[in-house]
C-alpha cells in the first residue's frame, strides 16, 4: 500500500489512466467522426489476427509486414474485444516508462530526479497518442528497454532473451549487437613491453570469446532462430519476405526525409544505382562502428546514437522512425551537462516540435543545446515541409528544394548529435578520455 | 450525313416499337435508359493526389432493376489505393472491383495500367444523378532527360455499361455493343452488358505532375555524397574525440 503512494507509482497510475482515457476517447471519435482516431495499421493487425483465428496465414492480409507473433498476441481482439490490442500497447508503453525509471535509479539518480526524467516518457503526448491509436511500437520500446535494464543488472540470459525477441519483432535493433558485444568484451592482460600490431589484434578478437558473450549470443541467437524457424515452418517463404526481406530490400524513390532521396530517384534505373546504394550505406556502417567503439561503456547512449545515425543516414526515412529512439532519450538527458535555460528551452522545443511533427508528418530529430541552433532547426523543418507540400499537393516542381532541405536536415541532425556527444558526461564509473 | 439520318431513323423506329410493346418487351425500358443517359467526368485537386468524379444521369427515374457499371481503364501513371478505398467504404455508396493487385510504390515505367469496375449503389438510384468520386494518385515518373519539369498523364473517361435482369436479348439493342463484365462486385461470373456509345464525346482528361531533372544527376549525386561524407567525417571526429574509456 505504501508503495502505491510513492511518487513514481502515482506517476505510472496517472500515465496509465491518461492513456486509457485516450483509448475511450478514440472509441468515441471513431464512432462519431469522419476522421478516425485509430491507426490504419491497427486494422491491419486485427485483420491478420482474425485470419489466424480461422487457421489461415496472417499474410493473407496484404501490407501485414510484421512477425506473426504480433497477430498471435492480438487474437483476443477477435475473441474478446477490439480494444484489447490498444490496452496491450498502452500497458507496454507505461511499462517502458517504469523501466526507464528503474534504469535511471540504477545509474545512481535520486528517485525524485529519476521520476522527473521518466515523466518525459510517461506524460509525453507523443507516445501516449501513438500507443492509444493502436501502433505497436511500444512493444518494441518495452523490449529494447528491458534488454538495457537486464544488461545494467547483469542478468545476461534474460537480456539476451529480450534482445532476441526485439530483433525478431523489428529488424533495426540488430545494430545493437555490436555495442552489446563490445560491452561484454573482456580484454586479456596486455603483454609486457611492445607488442606487434597483429598480436594485439588477435588478443582483441580473443577477448570476444568469453563466457558472458557466448551465453548472450547463443541465447539471443537461439530465440531469434527458433522463432524464425517456427514461423517459417508455419507460414513459409511469405513470413521471411514480409517480416525481414521486404524491409531490407525496400526501394521507395518517392520523396522522403532521407538526404539520399533525390540522388536515388535520379539514378534509379542507371547502372550506377547499385554502386551509389553501397556508397550511401558505407557512412552509415562506419558511423555505427565508431559509435560502438567510442561509447559502448554506456549502452543506452550508444543505442541512442545508433538509432539516430541509422535513421539520419538511411536511404528511406519516414516520421515513425523517430519513435525508435525517443524512448532512449530520457536515459541520456540526465547526463547532458547543459545550463538550466538551455535545458528548459530544449525541453520546450522538444515537446512542441514533437507535436508539430506528429501533426504535420515532419521528420524531427531532437534537442539542441544552443539557441541559434534551435532557430536553425525550426527553419529547416519549415524548409522541408514547404517544398514537400508544394510538390505533393500543389504539383509544383520543387524536387531540388526538397533535396536541399533533406541535406540541411542531415547537417542539423549531425550538429545535434555532435552537441549531444560533446555534452554527454556520465557521472560515475567512467571518465572522459583526455586526448590532449 | 446519310449515316446520321439512318441512325436517327433506326432510333425512332426502335422508339416507336418500344412504346408500342413496352409491356411485353422487357428490353424496352433498358433501351430508353441507353438512349437518354449522359455522363460527365471531372478531375479535382492538385499535385499527386487527385479526385476523379464521374456523374451519370439516367432517365426515366424508375430504375428498380437496372444495373449500372463504370469501367475505368487507368494508365500506368496513376494508381488507386485499395486500402484508402476500403477505409472510405462507409462514406461511399459505390463498390469497386480491381482487376489486379496494385503496388503503391512502383514508379510508372515499372508497372502497367489496370482496370477497375465500379458499381454505383442502387439505393440512391431514384434520386438525382449518380456520382462516383475516386481518389487517384500519380506515380513517380522517370526523370526527364531534356530538362522538362513536368510530364502529362492522360486518363480516359470510363465506359458506361447497363443491364437489367429481365432483358436477356441484348443483341436486340444494336447498334450498342454488348460486352462481358463481372455481374456484381461479389460475383466474378460475367454477364452481358450494353455499352453506351458516348464516351467518344467525352475526351480524355490529362493533368501534369512534376518529374525529376535527369540533367542534374551529376551535381545532385556529387552534392549528396559530399555533404554526407562531410557529416560522416565530422561526426566520427567528435565521437572519437569524446569517447569514453574505463576509469
Amino acid at each position: 500500500m505504501e508503495r502505491l503512494t510513492q511518487p513514481h507509482s502515482l506517476l505510472c497510475l496517472l500515465a496509465l489512466s491518461l492513456r486509457l482515457f485516450l483509448i475511450a476517447y478514440g472509441q468515441y471519435q471513431d464512432s462519431r467522426m469522419e476522421v478516425k482516431y485509430t491507426d490504419i495499421d491497427y486494422h491491419v493487425f486485427t485483420d491478420a489476427a482474425s485470419f489466424i483465428t480461422q487457421g489461415e496465414s496472417p499474410y493473407n492480409r496484404s501490407t501485414y509486414r510484421y512477425t506473426p507473433l504480433l497477430a498471435w498476441l492480438l487474437t483476443p481482439n477477435v475473441y474478446f474485444t477490439a480494444v484489447f490490442g490498444k490496452i496491450l500497447f498502452v500497458v507496454c508503453d507505461v511499462l517502458s516508462g517504469m523501466i526507464i525509471y528503474r534504469i535511471l535509479c540504477l545509474q545512481g539518480l535520486q528517485s525524485e530526479t529519476a521520476c522527473r526524467f521518466s515523466s518525459l516518457w510517461l506524460l509525453n503526448p507523443l507516445p501516449m497518442g501513438v500507443s492509444s491509436r493502436g501502433n505497436a511500437e511500444s512493444i518494441l520500446s518495452a523490449l529494447v528497454l528491458s534488454t538495457l535494464l537486464c544488461m545494467e543488472t547483469r542478468r545476461l540470459t534474460l537480456a539476451a532473451l529480450f534482445y532476441g525477441l526485439s530483433v525478431h519483432m523489428k529488424i533495426y535493433p540488430v545494430t545493437y549487437a555490436l555495442p552489446i558485444a563490445l560491452s561484454l568484451h573482456r580484454s586479456a592482460p596486455t603483454a609486457e613491453g611492445g607488442e606487434r600490431r597483429w598480436k594485439s589484434l588477435i588478443r582483441f578478437i580473443r577477448g570476444f570469446f568469453n563466457k558472458d558473450l557466448l551465453l548472450f549470443a547463443s541465447v539471443a541467437g537461439g530465440v531469434f532462430c527458433s522463432l524464425s524457424a517456427l514461423f517459417y515452418h508455419m507460414y513459409g517463404w511469405e513470413f521471411l519476405y514480409e517480416t525481414y526481406l521486404y524491409h531490407l530490400t525496400r526501394r521507395d524513390i518517392r520523396h522522403n526525409f532521407s538526404p539520399y532521396f533525390y540522388m536515388l530517384y535520379l539514378t534509379a534505373d542507371s547502372r550506377w544505382s547499385c554502386l551509389l546504394g553501397l556508397a550511401a550505406f558505407l557512412p552509415q556502417l562506419s558511423l555505427l562502428c565508431v559509435a560502438s567503439l567510442a561509447f559502448h561503456r554506456h549502452l543506452a547512449f550508444t543505442c541512442f546514437l545508433h538509432t539516430a545515425i541509422f535513421v539520419s543516414f538511411n536511404k528511406v526515412c519516414t516520421s515513425q522512425y523517430f519513435l525508435w529512439y525517443l524512448c532512449l532519450l530520457p536515459l541520456i538527458l540526465p547526463h547532458l551537462h547543459l545550463s538550466v535555460r538551455e535545458g528548459l528551452m530544449l525541453l520546450l522545443l522538444w515537446f512542441s516540435a514533437q507535436v508539430i511533427k506528429h501533426d504535420l508528418n515532419l521528420q524531427f530529430e531532437a534537442f539542441l543545446s544552443v539557441e541559434s541552433a534551435l532557430m536553425c532547426f525550426l527553419c529547416s523543418q519549415a524548409l522541408w515541409l514547404g517544398p514537400a507540400y508544394l510538390l505533393e499537393f500543389k504539383g509544383l516542381n520543387t524536387f531540388l528544394w526538397v533535396w536541399m532541405a533533406g541535406l540541411l536536415f542531415l547537417i542539423i541532425n549531425c550538429f545535434i548529435l555532435i552537441t549531444l556527444v560533446v555534452h554527454y558526461k556520465p557521472a560515475h564509473n567512467t571518465q572522459r578520455l583526455k586526448v590532449e | 450525313m446519310y449515316l446520321v439520318l439512318f441512325a436517327l431513323l433506326v432510333f425512332s423506329t426502335c422508339h416507336c416499337l418500344d412504346n408500342n410493346e413496352e409491356n411485353q418487351d422487357p428490353c424496352g425500358l433498358l433501351r430508353q435508359w441507353i438512349e437518354t443517359s449522359s455522363m460527365s467526368v471531372d478531375l479535382n485537386k492538385e499535385g499527386y493526389h487527385r479526385e476523379l468524379t464521374t456523374t451519370v444521369e439516367l432517365s426515366p427515374d424508375a430504375f428498380s432493376n437496372v444495373r449500372v457499371l463504370l469501367v475505368y481503364r487507368w494508365p500506368r501513371g496513376v494508381y488507386v489505393d485499395p486500402f484508402q478505398l476500403a477505409s472510405m467504404s462507409a462514406q461511399r455508396d459505390w463498390q469497386i472491383l480491381l482487376d489486379s493487385a496494385i503496388d503503391l510504390e512502383l514508379p510508372a515505367h515499372q508497372t502497367s495500367g489496370f482496370v477497375t469496375f465500379v458499381y454505383p449503389g442502387l439505393s440512391k438510384l431514384t434520386s438525382g444523378p449518380l456520382k462516383v468520386t475516386i481518389p487517384v494518385h500519380g506515380r513517380y515518373h522517370m526523370p526527364s532527360s531534356d530538362g522538362e519539369a513536368f510530364t502529362f498523364i492522360t486518363i480516359e473517361a470510363p465506359e458506361l455499361l447497363l443491364r437489367t435482369e429481365t432483358c436477356t436479348r441484348l443483341s436486340s439493342l444494336e447498334p450498342h455493343a454488348v460486352v462481358n463484365a463481372p455481374c456484381t462486385v461479389n460475383n466474378l461470373t460475367t454477364c452481358g452488358w450494353v455499352q453506351i456509345q458516348q464516351n467518344q464525346m467525352i475526351g480524355p482528361i490529362s493533368f501534369q505532375i512534376p518529374v525529376g531533372d535527369g540533367s542534374l544527376v551529376v551535381p545532385v549525386c556529387g552534392g549528396t555524397l559530399l555533404i554526407t561524407l562531410i557529416c560522416c567525417v565530422a561526426l566520427t571526429k567528435y565521437m572519437w574525440k569524446h569517447r569514453i574509456v574505463d576509469a
